[in-house]
């Protein structure tokens, strides 16, 4: 599914933010990516959603060299991704449903499906009641449940994690890697940055160490 | 506050053009009327005989170019100055005499006669015994032509300047339209908008600035042509009566309105290609 082949990152010169990363991640796979800060995980993440280019290595994701997709083209790779991202990413004018239904919009979904599916994924992350308010009203663990119910709210193929329950309580963590876990049951491949080990230890399955850009060691569980 | 601006531009920019249009029409017309009537005068010395007078009108009638002629006497004269322009009869009550010539009233065959056709004839003419001046109204026609064409191509090039300036305008204003919210366009484009989809709000932005701008240029241009013979129609005096304030050709207005449109999508697809990548 998730396919990288000597995967290096330099944003300057003589320091490496990834140094020849190879790995492959199998469609239905349960993976985190764990580390210190600093280590590389926002980076390979970002690769993979192609916002940034890596310096050397190549990518396939779905039989597709992703680094060969045109910026014109790139959203058909996106269309299949859903992104949690580490800064949440919210559009701030607007309402917690709009920001969720954004993602179905851009696919043409008529409204009446859009309200529906909106509704049952701020739902999961128990925030329909909150859906006509505006994300500066919530708290940060709100913000960050409705950047997840935007990333599932398209039952993607792919989802990509970055730090997904950094402000939540353990409870709610736990909530929400159940969620997680739920849709990947569905048939989804999911990829989490996280460096909570509790999570790791209740709910990894394959597991990427990663430390100053190196992929220390893979582990599967 | 942006957008006010650059209506504002594109409204001033096309108020420009529209003015020196409105100018070029109005000149136009004049013409037009005036060709409408064209004809050569030949005013006679008031002691002409009457074997001058007949040679000059057997001349006249000779000529191929010539399509009739009527002899006015200096009584006619002032009789018709009387009826025109009645409001200035007291000036002829007051010189006592007849300040009129008679004259020789030439319609010609061809409307669009030149004064290079008519030259000869007239030049013959007017070196008759009898014959003092001669008054053929073509040159006028030509002169205000040219006035037209002059304020035309005025408007035009002031207009072209503008509309330059409207569009750099209407660009940045975008681009910072663009700015305020390319946290919402990056989102977008990270989860899975094209490019079109991104683009179209803005193109509508641009192309709406663009029309309201042009729609109010053309609604300060009416206010502006209809309030000329409110405040200087005292001072016009008889040139009131003979020009007659036109607004613009429905097709000028729409092509105005259109550039507004144009200008306003161009300026905002130039501004949203650099936010549009990765």
């Amino acid at each position: 599914m998730i396919e990288l082949y000597h995967i290096w990152k330099q944003y300057q010169k003589a320091q490496w933010a990834l140094s020849d990363i190879t790995f492959r991640v199998d469609k239905g796979d349960f993976c985190f990516i764990t580390g210190p800060s600093g280590s590389g995980k926002t980076t390979l993440l970002k690769i993979l959603y192609r916002q940034i280019f890596p310096t050397e290595g190549q990518i396939v994701i779905d039989n597709r060299n992703i680094l060969k997709i045109s910026d014109q083209k790139i959203y058909q790779l996106r269309r299949h991704m859903g992104i949690v991202f580490q800064d949440f990413r919210l559009v701030f004018h607007k309402k917690v449903f709009e920001n969720v239904a954004i993602v179905l919009q851009v696919l043409g979904v008529p409204r009446k499906e859009i309200r529906r599916r909106v509704f049952n994924s701020l739902r999961m992350v128990n925030l329909h009641n909150k859906m006509w308010e505006y994300p500066a009203h919530l708290s940060y663990g709100e913000q960050q449940r409705v950047a997840i119910a935007r990333a599932v709210v398209n039952s993607p193929k792919i989802i990509l994690a970055d730090e997904p329950t950094g402000n939540l309580d353990t409870e709610l963590a736990f909530e929400i890697m159940s969620l997680f876990k739920d849709i990947n049951k569905k048939g989804a491949t999911v990829l989490i940055c996280t460096h909570d080990r509790e999570l790791i230890r209740n709910f990894g399955q394959k597991i990427l160490f990663l430390y100053k850009g190196k992929l220390l060691r893979k582990e599967t569980l | 506050m942006r957008n006010f601006f650059s209506i504002t531009i594109i409204c001033l920019t096309f108020l420009t053009v529209g003015v020196f249009l409105a100018l070029a029409n109005n000149l136009e017309h004049v013409a037009e009327q005036i060709s409408n009537n064209m004809a050569a005068v030949f005013f006679l010395d008031k002691d002409t005989s009457e074997e001058q007078l007949k040679a000059v009108e057997e001349e006249l009638e000779r000529s191929p170019l010539v399509l009739e002629t009527t002899f006015v006497s200096a009584e006619q004269a002032v009789d018709k100055f009387r009826e025109k322009f009645p409001e200035l009869q007291a000036i002829i009550e007051n010189i006592k005499i007849n300040p009129f010539p008679p004259s020789i009233e030439t319609t010609f065959k061809e409307k669009s006669i030149t004064f290079r056709e008519a030259s000869g004839l007239i030049t013959r003419i007017k070196n008759m015994p009898g014959v003092e001046d001669v008054q053929f109204n073509q040159e006028w026609v030509d002169r205000v032509n040219s006035f037209s064409r002059l304020a035309k191509a005025v408007g035009f090039f002031l207009g072209g300047i503008l509309v330059l300036a409207s569009f750099f305008i209407i660009s940045n204003v975008i681009k910072l339209n663009v700015f305020a919210r390319k946290d919402e366009i990056e989102i977008l484009r990270l989860v899975g908008a094209t490019n079109t989809f991104i683009r179209v709000p803005f193109l509508l932005e641009g192309i709406t600035l663009g029309v309201i701008g042009g729609l109010v240029s053309l609604f300060l241009l009416f206010l502006l042509i209809n309030s000329i013979p409110i405040y200087l129609g005292s001072r016009l005096g008889v040139l009131n009566e003979l020009i007659n304030f036109r607004y613009l050709s429905f097709s000028q207005s729409i092509t105005i309105v259109a550039e507004g449109g144009i200008i306003g999508f161009l300026g905002s697809l130039t501004s949203l290609t650099r936010f549009l990548k990765t």
